[in-house]
């Protein structure tokens, strides 16, 4: 049985379970066993001092919701792609978006932005006075500069 | 055997570049695809083309002001997602829309349904090579935009609802041309249903092809029609009840063939359940306040969220999620989407092995992809 932190409910009726980033893939394989196949969304919010990371599982025969929540201090979190496909992509976008790190990921690359942007947008001290540009390479490849170049 | 298999893997495969400015695309799509001949031995999908980063711009802006980044996700069905993101902001700010515009809401998210479907079944035929089905469905799907234009001045980025409530009451002009469309739709939806299904090219290009086990589409997190099309009943209208749907008759097309058929086939049936709802919520839908007093104009920026709340609607995609999370202020503190045609478009890694290039283009066509949506 995994330890769970803390067990509420929230605002929206659906059941919220708080747990160790250590006993995280713990839980999900054994919330997946019982039925909670369907990873419906990985979210990361920057809290400042910490990263809350926010796993949306549902079971489709039962019709049940749950959330599991975890923290980390230092932007790393176990993946969850050995459990479930769904979070591939998921993940990918919160690395790119929110900079937290998903450890044990086979291909942990940016989704959206391309792989030279710098800096991750979501996060709360992001600079957006600074303008990145997107060029394109001869391989077809997008690429971010500061550079606006001649095209601009 | 064994031998032709090590023959195999030391063929050389072809690299093609399909996209991002390839009309089978649907926007701006790019696949990198690997070739055995004609055969797809690996696709990988590369987007990011129309990335805004909506969330961001969200975090940026008032409660109410970010209703209009909604309606440029989904750029076809603008009324579901405000639909989607209302769910969650007024359950976040503690403003439940009184009981006429949740009528109105589900009248207008089903008509956008019927549209966006619409959009999706002519630009599958364009994928296949039909052109004359794309020109019926566009015709009727305009009847519908017009329907949109009378109620708030605009065709596809409609911006009608808000906190609270809907923007303006619907009068009886409306009603009757909403009454009119229901009346005449559904003859023109079977001359459309025709015009696809007799055909023998359309069939036996979607016969069989595209196969979509129902344990792989749980594992990819696949929701709507393609959930459906692969012998899963699942739909948020039933599951978890928003608006007024539980008060309405309809049913949810399942079908256990899951190929490319199947999901045009759930799609269509869909339709014809949406006009079904109409007709229903036409009919019942109860007078009094379309708007909520407690989210008047003047005290709109002032509204402050406190909590976390996630909220799921049945978009014509599948199940669009909102996930807010408010800090006390004026401002959410975060937003996060939960869009559906991301989640079904990664199944195409899967679906996309050992089949043949020109079924490669028809497979991403039956997934209904809408790029605003697919990268925020």
């Amino acid at each position: 049985m995994v330890e769970v932190l803390e067990e509420t409910t929230g605002k929206d009726g659906r059941k919220v379970l708080k747990v160790a980033k250590e006993n995280l893939l713990a839980l999900l394989s054994d919330l997946k066993d019982n039925g909670f196949t369907h990873l419906s969304l990985i979210t990361g919010i920057d809290r400042k001092s910490k990263l809350e990371v926010v796993y949306h599982l549902h079971n489709l025969t039962k019709n049940e919701y749950v959330v599991v929540k975890t923290e980390t201090l230092d932007e790393r979190v176990p993946s969850a792609t050995g459990l479930f496909k769904s979070a591939d992509w998921d993940e990918r976008e919160q690395y790119d978006l929110m900079g937290i790190v998903f450890e044990g990921h086979p291909n942990l690359k940016r989704l959206f932005l391309p792989d030279s942007w710098v800096g991750h947008p979501l996060r709360k001290n992001y600079d957006l006075s600074k303008v990145q540009y997107i060029n394109m390479d001869e391989n077809g490849d997008d690429y971010a500069t500061f550079d606006p170049g001649d095209g601009w | 055997m064994i031998q032709e298999e090590q023959k195999n893997e030391h063929r050389e495969w072809t690299e093609l570049n399909m996209g991002p400015q390839h009309p089978s695309t649907h926007g701006v799509l790019r696949l990198k695809v690997k070739l055995d001949g004609e055969t797809v031995k690996e696709v990988e999908p590369i987007i990011g083309y129309l990335h805004r980063n909506a969330e961001k711009i969200c975090e940026l802006d008032y409660y109410c002001d970010s209703l209009i980044y909604f309606d440029r996700m989904d750029y076809v069905a603008a009324m579901n997602m405000e639909v989607g993101y209302l769910e969650a902001a007024e359950k976040l700010l503690n403003i439940p829309p009184p009981e006429r515009a949740q009528w109105i809401r589900v009248i207008m998210a089903e008509l956008g349904r019927i549209a966006a479907h619409l959009v999706w079944a002519g630009a599958f035929g364009l994928d296949l090579g039909m052109l004359s089905p794309f020109f019926y469905c566009f015709v009727q799907r305009e009847k519908i935009l017009r329907i949109f234009t009378e109620i708030c001045g605009s065709r596809q980025e409609t911006n009608y609802m808000s906190i609270g409530g809907v923007y303006q009451d619907i009068n009886e002009n409306i009603i009757y041309m909403i009454e009119e469309f229901t009346k005449e739709f559904p003859d023109k939806l079977e001359e459309i249903f025709n015009a696809f299904v007799k055909n023998d090219i359309f069939m036996s290009r979607n016969k069989g092809i595209g196969i979509l086990e129902p344990d792989v589409a749980i594992q990819y997190a696949v929701t709507g029609p393609m959930l459906r099309a692969s012998g899963i009943e699942y739909d948020v209208r039933k599951a978890e009840p928003y608006l007024v749907y539980d008060k309405l008759n309809f049913d949810i097309p399942v079908s256990y063939k899951k190929d490319n058929l199947a999901r045009f086939l759930v799609r269509f049936e869909e339709m014809r359940q949406s006009v079904r709802i109409v007709k229903q919520a036409i009919k019942k839908i109860p007078d009094g306040p379309y708007f909520n007093p407690k989210a008047k104009k003047s005290l709109m920026i002032r509204l402050r969220g406190e909590g976390e709340v996630y909220a799921r609607t049945e978009s014509p995609k599948g199940e669009f999620g909102v996930y807010l999370v408010g800090d006390g202020g004026v401002k959410p503190y975060r937003v996060r989407v939960r869009s559906p045609s991301l989640r079904n478009l990664s199944v195409i890694r899967h679906l996309g092995k050992d089949v043949l290039i020109a079924d490669l283009i028809a497979i991403s066509g039956t997934i209904d992809l809408v790029f605003g949506e697919v990268d925020r």
